[in-house]
C-alpha cells in the first residue's frame, strides 16, 4: 500500500455512493482504500482473498489444469462456492452489475487486495508468488468480460488506442496471417503498440513484429493490460516494503500480517543443521536423490565436469542437504582435477563453490533451487541440469529409469505423467517407486524430496510422515509453478 | 600464424598496442553514448591482469584516464559492464544498474553436438560459416522486427561473435524485456538429454522463422557438404533420433544406410522419402508438418547464450581487446561482410607490432578497416543520440 498516496488522498475521501467509487467489476487497484474498517473485517477479508489466491494456485499445480482453460475456471468457480466465497465467484464471472451485493463485492475485492499487498511485500519470493496469482486473477477476469464491459473498462482507465488503417493492414496482411495465432484475421482490427508492452506475446512468438512495434488484435490487449498491471503492482509492493516499518508500529496488525504469509511459506533450505559427509554421496544419490540431482551426480562422476547451470543447481542442493563448504570444495576439486590441473580449478571454479556458500561476491546465502526454479531453467546444448521430467526426451527418460531398475509399470506411469506436463507429480511417483511406498507427496523442492526420503529410510514412523504430507500441501501454495512471472 | 604467438610476451607487447592501435578516442565516444544521460564514469570496466587477477568495478571519466589505466595495469583482457547510478567503484552496495547495451553472445562450443570439423576451442573456416549464418539472422531480426539501428558486431577473439545493440530503447530495456527478446530469437532448446531440440508446432510458421529459414537455405547444402552431418554412423544415428514418427524413422534408416556416405545425397533422399510419406499418410502429417525445417534449424540456426542477453549486468569482452589465448584482436566487422571474413585475416597483436611477420601489412590494413567500421557505427549512434536528446528537450518544453 502506498502510504504516501494514502495520506494525500485522505483529504479527498470519496464520499459518493459505492457505484461512483466502484464503477467497474475489474480494477487496476491504483488508489488505496481510505475508509476505516474494524479489525475483525480486516482479518476476514485478508483470509478470504488468500483462499481465493490459493484456489488459483491449486487449480494449476495440484489439479494440473492448464491456466485459463475451461476446466481450470470451472474448478476455481466450484472451489470458491464450496469455500463460501460466493462473492468472489460472482466477481470472477463478471456481473452485469447493479445490485448492492455486487457493489459490496467490489469493495471487498479492493480492500482485500491492498491488505495482502502488506502481507506479501516482505521479500522477493512472497512478492513473486503474490504478483503471479493476482495476475492470473486479473487475466481470468478480463478474459470473461464481454466487449461492452471491455470498452467501459478502457474508458474508465483512460486507455485509448487507435487501430491501424485498412491500407496499412493490407500491406502486412500476409505477415499478420502468418504470425498471429487466430483465424479470421481479415475481419479483425489491428492495433500498433511498442514491442515491450506485450512481452509475453513476443516471448512466445505469437505476434507480428515490425520496426519495434507489435501488431495486435483487440483480444490481445489483455497482454498490454496485464503487463501494466504487473509493473504497477511490482512497484507498489516495493514501495509498501519501504513503509513496513511504519505499519509495524501497530502491533495488532503485525501479528496478523506476519501470520498470514508465514503459514504458507515453504522452507527454503538455505540453512541446514545436518552434516552429510561427501563419502556417502554415491550411495545417497541412488537412495535419496530426486532424479534431477541423481543425473547431475552421475554426470559429474562420469565426465568429471559440469557446466555452469549444473554446478549451480547441484552445488546448492549439496549445501542444502548438509555438505559443508570444506567438503564441497574437496568434492568438486577431486572430480574436476581428474581432467584439469589444480591451478585451473582453484582459479576458475573454487570461486563459484565459495560463492554458493555466500563467501564471495555479494555474499548472499543462496537458497537451493526449488522445483519451480529448476523447471523454468534455461537448458542449452551441453547442459544436463534442469528437471528431467521436463528437459528429457521420452526415450531418454525411459532408458534412464530402466537403467535404475525401476519397475516397467511405474516407468510408463512416470513417463505419461511428465508427458502431460505434470512434472512434480511425476517426481512424486518416482519417490513412491524407489521407496516402495504410496505416499503421493507434493514434491516442490529437491531438498524436500531428500529429507522425506531420509526420514523414511531412517524409519521415523509413518504417522509422522502423513502429518508432514499435510503441511506440504499447504506449502504448495507458495512454491508452485508460475510460468507467468519473472521469466 | 598462431604458432608465432607467445602468451608470455603479452605483457611486453600490450602497452604499445594500447597506445598505438587501440582506438581509444572512438572507444570512449562509443561508451559515452552508451551511458548517456549518465556520465561515462558510471560505466563499469573490468580488467583481467596477468596470472588471472581480476579487477572489477573500474571506471574512467575520459580518454586520458583510460590511457593511464592501460599503462598502469596493462590488462590482458578488457570487459565492459553496465551503467550504474553512481560511479561503480564507490557505494557498490546500494548501486542500481540503469542501462546496458542489449548484448548477444554466440559461441562455437555450443555447436559441438553438430559440427564435425572441430571441437571445443578449435575453429576453422568450415565451422565459421555457422557464425556467418548466426550473424545474418540475428542482425536482420534486430533491425526488421525490433527496429534497432545501432548494432555493433565484434569477433570475440577465438571462436565466437558478440553483438552490441546501443539504441536507447535497447539500453534501458529491463530484465524481463531482455528475456523476451532472447526467447523470441531462441529456437533451439534443451540439453544433452533431448535429441530433438526444435519444435515449430503445426500452425503457420512465424514470419521471423520463415525469414531465418530463407537465410539458412542459402548455406544449408554447402554446410552439409562441409560438415558431412550424416555420413558417420553416429551422425546418422543422431539425425534419425530427430524423426519423431516411428514408421518414417525406420524407413529412413533402411534407405540411408544403403546409400553412399555423402550427406547431401542422404539428405536429398530423406526429403523425397518424407514428401512421399506425407502424401501417403495424410493423418500423420500434423505431427511432422515442419520436420524438414526443424532439422535445418537444429543444425544451422544461431545458438545463443541466452544468459548473457538476459542478464542486465553481464560483463562482455570489449571490442579491440586482445584475446589472451590466441593473441587475436576482437575486431569489429560489418554483418554484410561476415561471409567474406576469413579467420586468417584477423590481425593479431604480434602481426601488428612486428613488421617482419608475413601478414603484417595486410593485417595492419585490416585493423584500419575495422577501426573505420567502428567509427561509422559510433558516428551514427552519436547522431541518433543527438536527435533523441533534441526530441526529449522539445517534449519537456511542451509541458
Amino acid at each position: 500500500m502506498d502510504l504516501n498516496i494514502k495520506r494525500k488522498s485522505t483529504k479527498t475521501v470519496i464520499t459518493g455512493s459505492l457505484l461512483e467509487t466502484y464503477p467497474h467489476d475489474l480494477q487496476m487497484y491504483k488508489i488505496p482504500p481510505t475508509e476505516e474498517i474494524p479489525l475483525q473485517e480486516f482479518e476476514t477479508l485478508a483470509l478470504e482473498r488468500l483462499t481465493l489466491l490459493r484456489s488459483l494456485a491449486t487449480a494449476t499445480t495440484l489439479k494440473g489444469f492448464r491456466p485459463f482453460s475451461d476446466e481450470w475456471k470451472e474448478y476455481i468457480q466450484s472451489d470458491l462456492r464450496n469455500q463460501g466465497l460466493k462473492y468472489y465467484a460472482k466477481l470472477c464471472e463478471y456481473t452485469k452489475c447493479g445490485t448492492d451485493a455486487d457493489l459490496h463485492a467490489r469493495r471487498k475485492d479492493h480492500i482485500a487486495h491492498f491488505i495482502l499487498r502488506l502481507a506479501y511485500c516482505r521479500n522477493e519470493e512472497l512478492r513473486r508468488w503474490f504478483v503471479a496469482r493476482e495476475l492470473e486473477l486479473f487475466k481470468m477476469r478480463f478474459m470473461t468480460m464481454n466487449s461492452e464491459a471491455v470498452d467501459t473498462f478502457f474508458r474508465l482507465n483512460n486507455l485509448s488506442y487507435t487501430n491501424i488503417s485498412e491500407e496499412e493492414k493490407l500491406e502486412i496482411i500476409s505477415c499478420l496471417r502468418e504470425s498471429t495465432p487466430y483465424q479470421n484475421i481479415d475481419n479483425m482490427k489491428f492495433y500498433k503498440v511498442k514491442f515491450y508492452e506485450v512481452l509475453d506475446l513476443v516471448r512466445s512468438r505469437k505476434v507480428f513484429l515490425n520496426g519495434g512495434y507489435a501488431f495486435i488484435p483487440h483480444r490481445d490487449f489483455v497482454s498490454v493490460l496485464s503487463a501494466q498491471f504487473r509493473t504497477h503492482l511490482r512497484q507498489s509492493l516495493a514501495v509498501a516494503c519501504h513503509h513496513l516499518g511504519e505499519i509495524e508500529q501497530d502491533e495488532r496488525l503485525v501479528c496478523l500480517l506476519k501470520g498470514l504469509h508465514q503459514s504458507y511459506t515453504g522452507a527454503d533450505y538455505a540453512d541446514t543443521k545436518a552434516v552429510v559427509p561427501i563419502e556417502s554421496l554415491d550411495s545417497l544419490s541412488a537412495k535419496s536423490y530426486p532424479l534431477c540431482m541423481r543425473q547431475l551426480h552421475e554426470q559429474l562422476r562420469l565426465s568429471h565436469h559440469l557446466r555452469h547451470g549444473g554446478r549451480l543447481q547441484y552445488g546448492l542442493f549439496l549445501k542444502g542437504i548438509g555438505v559443508t563448504l570444506e567438503d564441497s570444495l574437496r568434492f568438486w576439486r577431486e572430480e574436476f582435477t581428474k581432467i584439469m590441473d589444480l591451478d585451473k580449478f582453484e582459479k576458475q571454479y573454487s570461486y563459484n563453490v565459495r560463492y554458493n556458500y555466500g563467501k564471495e561476491g555479494s555474499k548472499r546465502n543462496y537458497s537451493p533451487f526449488s522445483c519451480l526454479r529448476i523447471i523454468n531453467e534455461t537448458v542449452g546444448p551441453g547442459d544436463c541440469h534442469g528437471c528431467p521430467y521436463r528437459h528429457c526426451d521420452v526415450s531418454n527418460l525411459k532408458n534412464k529409469l530402466q537403467g535404475y531398475g525401476v519397475d516397467p509399470q511405474a516407468i510408463s506411469e512416470i513417463v505419461d505423467t511428465s508427458k502431460k506436463g505434470h512434472f512434480q507429480v511425476a517426481c512424486s511417483k518416482y519417490f513412491d517407486t524407489i521407496h516402495n511406498v504410496d505416499l503421493g507427496l507434493g514434491i516442490n523442492h529437491p531438498n524436500q524430496f531428500f529429507e522425506e526420503s531420509q526420514k523414511l529410510l531412517k524409519g521415523e514412523i509413518k504417522v509422522e510422515i502423513k502429518k508432514e504430507n499435510k503441511i506440504n500441501l499447504k506449502k504448495e501454495a507458495l512454491d508452485d509453478l508460475d510460468f507467468d512471472d519473472d521469466l | 600464424m598462431v604458432g608465432h604467438y607467445d602468451e608470455n610476451l603479452l605483457s611486453d607487447m600490450l602497452p604499445l598496442y594500447y597506445t598505438k592501435y587501440f582506438p581509444q578516442n572512438i572507444f570512449c565516444r562509443w561508451l559515452c553514448c552508451g551511458c548517456s544521460p549518465q556520465p561515462l564514469s558510471n560505466r563499469e570496466l573490468s580488467f583481467t591482469l596477468a596470472d588471472d587477477v581480476y579487477l572489477r568495478y573500474l571506471s574512467i571519466s575520459d580518454q586520458k584516464e583510460l590511457q593511464t589505466l592501460f599503462q598502469k595495469k596493462c590488462p590482458h583482457k578488457l570487459d565492459i559492464g553496465a551503467v550504474y547510478n553512481t560511479k561503480p567503484s564507490i557505494a557498490r552496495h546500494d548501486s542500481v544498474v540503469l542501462a546496458r547495451e542489449l548484448v548477444f553472445d554466440i559461441d562455437l562450443t555450443d555447436y559441438d553436438e553438430v559440427r564435425t570439423c572441430c571441437k571445443e576451442a578449435k575453429v576453422c573456416e568450415k565451422c565459421w560459416k555457422f557464425m556467418v549464418i548466426a550473424c545474418e539472422i540475428i542482425d536482420k531480426a534486430l533491425k526488421d522486427d525490433f527496429g534497432f539501428q545501432n548494432i555493433l558486431w565484434v569477433f570475440s577473439g577465438r571462436r565466437g561473435i558478440h553483438c552490441w545493440v546501443s539504441d536507447y530503447e535497447a539500453r534501458v530495456l529491463d530484465s524481463p524485456g531482455r528475456g523476451a527478446v532472447a526467447d523470441y530469437l531462441c529456437l533451439i532448446m534443451g540439453g544433452d538429454n533431448q535429441n530433438k531440440k526444435v519444435n515449430l508446432g503445426n500452425d503457420n510458421l512465424h514470419t521471423s522463422i520463415r525469414r531465418a529459414l530463407d537465410i539458412i537455405d542459402k548455406y544449408f547444402e554447402e554446410i552439409l557438404q562441409d560438415q558431412e552431418f550424416f555420413s558417420t554412423n553416429d551422425g546418422l544415428k543422431a539425425f534419425l533420433k530427430q524423426i519423431p514418427d516411428d514408421n518414417l524413422r525406420s524407413q529412413t534408416e533402411k534407405k540411408l544406410e544403403k546409400l553412399p556416405e555423402s550427406s547431401l545425397e542422404r539428405w536429398r533422399n530423406f526429403i523425397s522419402l518424407y514428401e512421399t510419406y506425407c502424401r501417403e499418410n495424410g493423418f500423420a502429417v500434423r505431427k511432422i508438418k515442419y520436420l524438414v525445417e526443424e532439422i535445418k534449424v537444429q543444425y544451422c540456426y544461431p545458438r545463443l547464450d541466452v544468459n548473457v542477453t538476459k542478464g542486465f549486468n553481464h560483463l562482455l569482452k570489449s571490442p579491440f581487446s586482445i584475446h589472451p589465448k590466441t593473441g587475436k584482436v576482437s575486431v569489429v566487422f560489418k554483418p554484410t561482410n561476415a561471409r567474406k571474413m576469413k579467420l586468417s585475416d584477423v590481425p593479431t597483436i604480434q602481426s601488428l607490432l612486428d613488421d617482419s611477420t608475413a601478414d603484417s601489412t595486410e593485417h595492419q590494413n585490416n585493423m584500419k578497416t575495422s577501426v573505420k567500421i567502428f567509427q561509422e557505427v559510433v558516428f551514427s549512434l552519436e547522431k541518433a543520440e543527438a536527435m533523441r536528446r533534441k526530441a526529449d528537450a522539445n517534449m519537456s518544453l511542451e509541458f
